[in-house]
């Protein structure tokens, strides 16, 4: 499952335990989606504070490794594919 | 250009201070994201792919120097470092924290700017010629009467809630239009009528997206006096009888296409007869008073040829490519308008750097009377530089990585942020335009192919303009991967057209290689080095560019046209 943290926009991924992350390695799996949705209407109503609009995707996992089936996703996954000014965000 | 006033400055700085507590309450979470987003999108934050996304204002595209200093600043200390020239005149940031963002629009208001009604059904940025004021071509500068449009649609409260987002371009050469007023909801000419006086064509229901549509003459010469009261009608008709049941079937031009011309003209007539009120008029001392902050700078007079140097030109070739692909006439003899392209091999198209930024802003100070203009192609315009210091200035520009001479040329491509970004997006815009700026990055070809616009978006909603670009090209999405369309023959100006799919998509490996087959099939099949892509287009048609992308005209291996 994944959103957006309210706080500054970065890509948010559900752990198992029902925390947040920015790494998509961290994020827990559902097998089937009526789980996943249920997940994820709780999650809007009872996590809207620190996330927004969350949603479940489809992802290939095998051997630890989450691999996104969507171009979308896995550019959400991992960043921008172009050179950034600025990549690490620091200031 | 133009100074705020009281007003102006109170609504601006009460309006970030209204925004700075309704993101507390969205931190807190005593408002939803549900809730928030409106607030925020009413503010042009938008929440994209990674982060949120601030598309700040820049009307008619005109900044100063200390506004120019301003976004540097607020791109180094909140942002990574850069902003984004967007194809609307505006700059947006890609990576502003939500706690920051109140602060930002302190920032912005402390020199007279904002980001109030970039996102939002409701009149958006009002654009213009990038060449306003100083083009030879110009009748008259369009600028005093965006900046009275800009006054009049900013909290307007009639149009606050519009059926889907409006936008308005102007320009003052009627022979050249170099801002795509055909391509808008509504698009002004400043025109000359048979007795010689001033007055506009109104143009309406033009536009990109998903539908495109040229604009049609909705009337032909509208007096100066009734702009506001003429445009306000229109929008009123839309606001009554536009859709609001399907977000894709809600822009202006959908109106205008399903009642026809001549039925929307009799509406808005009948609202403009019914409402028309002399509040409305614009008095000329309006006119001038707001025309006055546009004045032109106090130009030197100078010789028409004023020793740019021809036997320089001729020895640096670089420098001579330079100036035959970015620098234009100007009105004033001895004065030129600089191109500076944004479109640097490597980096994305319209990026600007915080310290690219503050360099353009000491370089504008002390070339341009300290002004800039953001154009629709992605690039900035040093719109008064001495003829004689052009090659100082280029090679200020090129220790910045500014002094490409690529103005028009097939590597100043228009890209949308695609998929790289965008939450819209179904493919990536960037990495095609990075490649094809790489692929035909060669002085000779750019040269010899001429002046061709490719235009990319990443989605059909067309912020990359591609319907218009002599070569267009669309993202797609099929089955969770990036496909291209390819099409040509757009044109966004005086010869408007709208350009068709060449065949099935590309893959992304593919695409570049069908740009450079098409260009080739090109550089065969031209009568004359004069004769333009899009007319070589418009005269053979599209089997010649078929057989060179797909071996064969045949619909059935080109995947129809």
């Amino acid at each position: 499952m994944t959103g957006n943290f309210t706080e500054d926009g970065a890509v948010a991924w559900r752990r198992a335990d029902g925390t947040w992350a920015r790494q998509i390695a961290e994020a827990g799996l559902f097998v089937d989606e009526p789980t996943a949705k249920a997940a994820a209407t709780r999650a809007a109503a009872q996590e809207q504070r620190e996330i927004c609009d969350p949603y479940g995707i489809e992802v290939h996992a095998e051997g630890g490794a989450i691999d996104p089936l969507t171009a979308r996703q896995r550019i959400r996954a991992n960043g921008p594919t172009i050179r950034l000014r600025r990549p690490d965000g620091e200031r | 250009m133009y100074q705020y006033d009281d007003y102006d400055r109170r609504i601006i700085v009460e309006r970030a201070q209204q925004f700075r507590g309704q993101v507390a309450r969205r931190l807190t979470g005593e408002i939803t994201e549900e809730e928030f987003k409106p607030l925020r999108l009413q503010n042009g934050l938008y929440m994209q792919l990674h982060a949120y996304m601030l598309r700040v204002a820049i009307p008619y595209g005109l900044l100063s120097s200390t506004q120019v200093r301003k976004l540097a600043h607020i791109a180094r200390t909140y942002d990574r470092g850069y902003g984004h020239l967007t194809t609307r005149q505006n700059i947006q940031y890609n990576w502003p924290k939500l706690t920051d963002v109140p602060a930002i629009l302190d920032e912005l208001a402390s020199v007279e700017m904002h980001a109030v009604q970039t996102s939002g059904n409701c009149v958006r940025n009002i654009t213009a010629d990038h060449f306003a004021g100083i083009a030879r071509d110009e009748l008259e500068d369009p600028r005093p009467y965006c900046e009275i449009l800009r006054q009049w649609s900013t909290f307007h409260p009639e149009f606050a809630h519009l059926p889907r987002k409006f936008k308005i371009a102007m320009t003052g050469a009627p022979g050249n239009d170099r801002a795509a007023v055909r391509f808008h909801d509504i698009g002004v000419r400043i025109v000359e009528n048979a007795q010689g006086e001033r007055g506009f064509e109104v143009l309406v229901g033009g536009g990109m997206g998903r539908t495109p549509l040229i604009g049609e003459v909705i009337r032909e010469f509208l007096p100066k006096p009734h702009l506001l009261s003429y445009i306000e009608s229109i929008l009123r008709v839309y606001n009554l009888h536009g859709r609001r049941d399907n977000k894709y079937k809600a822009r202006i031009k959908i109106l205008v296409s399903a009642l026809g011309i001549d039925e929307f003209r009799r509406r808005v007539d009948e609202d403009w007869e019914a409402s028309r009120t002399p509040a409305l008029e614009l008095p000329d001392a309006e006119v001038a008073r707001v025309s006055a902050f546009f004045a032109p700078p106090p130009y030197q007079v100078l010789p028409a040829d004023d020793q740019v140097g021809v036997i320089q030109l001729g020895r640096d070739r670089v420098l001579g490519n330079w100036v035959s692909n970015n620098v234009d006439a100007h009105k004033v003899p001895g004065y030129s308008a600089v191109v500076i392209s944004v479109k640097q091999p490597g980096i994305p198209p319209g990026d600007v750097s915080d310290t690219q930024l503050d360099a353009i802003a000491d370089i504008a100070d002390r070339y341009s009377f300290g002004h800039v203009v953001v154009t629709h192609t992605q690039n900035l315009v040093l719109p008064d530089v001495r003829t004689s210091e052009l090659p100082r200035l280029h090679a200020e520009l090129r220790a910045l990585d500014l002094g490409e001479a690529n103005a028009n040329k097939i590597t100043d491509v228009i890209t949308c942020p695609g998929l790289d970004y965008c939450d819209l997006a179904n493919a990536r815009s960037i990495p095609l335009s990075l490649e094809i700026a790489a692929r035909f990055d060669r002085v000779d070809y750019l040269n010899d192919v001429g002046d061709v616009s490719i235009k990319i978006s990443g989605c059909i909603n067309a912020c990359g303009h591609h319907h218009v670009g002599n070569i267009g090209i669309l993202g797609i999405d099929k089955r969770g991967e990036e496909f291209y369309q390819l099409m040509l023959g757009g044109s966004p100006g005086n010869d408007a057209s709208i350009g068709k799919i060449l065949g099935r998509a590309l893959a992304q490996d593919e695409i570049v290689d069908a740009v450079e087959k098409v260009l080739d099939r090109y550089l065969e099949i031209r009568e004359s080095p004069d004769e333009r892509f899009l007319d070589a287009v418009r005269r053979v048609g599209f089997d010649p560019f078929k057989v060179a992308v797909y071996g064969s005209a045949d619909p059935l291996d080109a995947g129809g046209d």
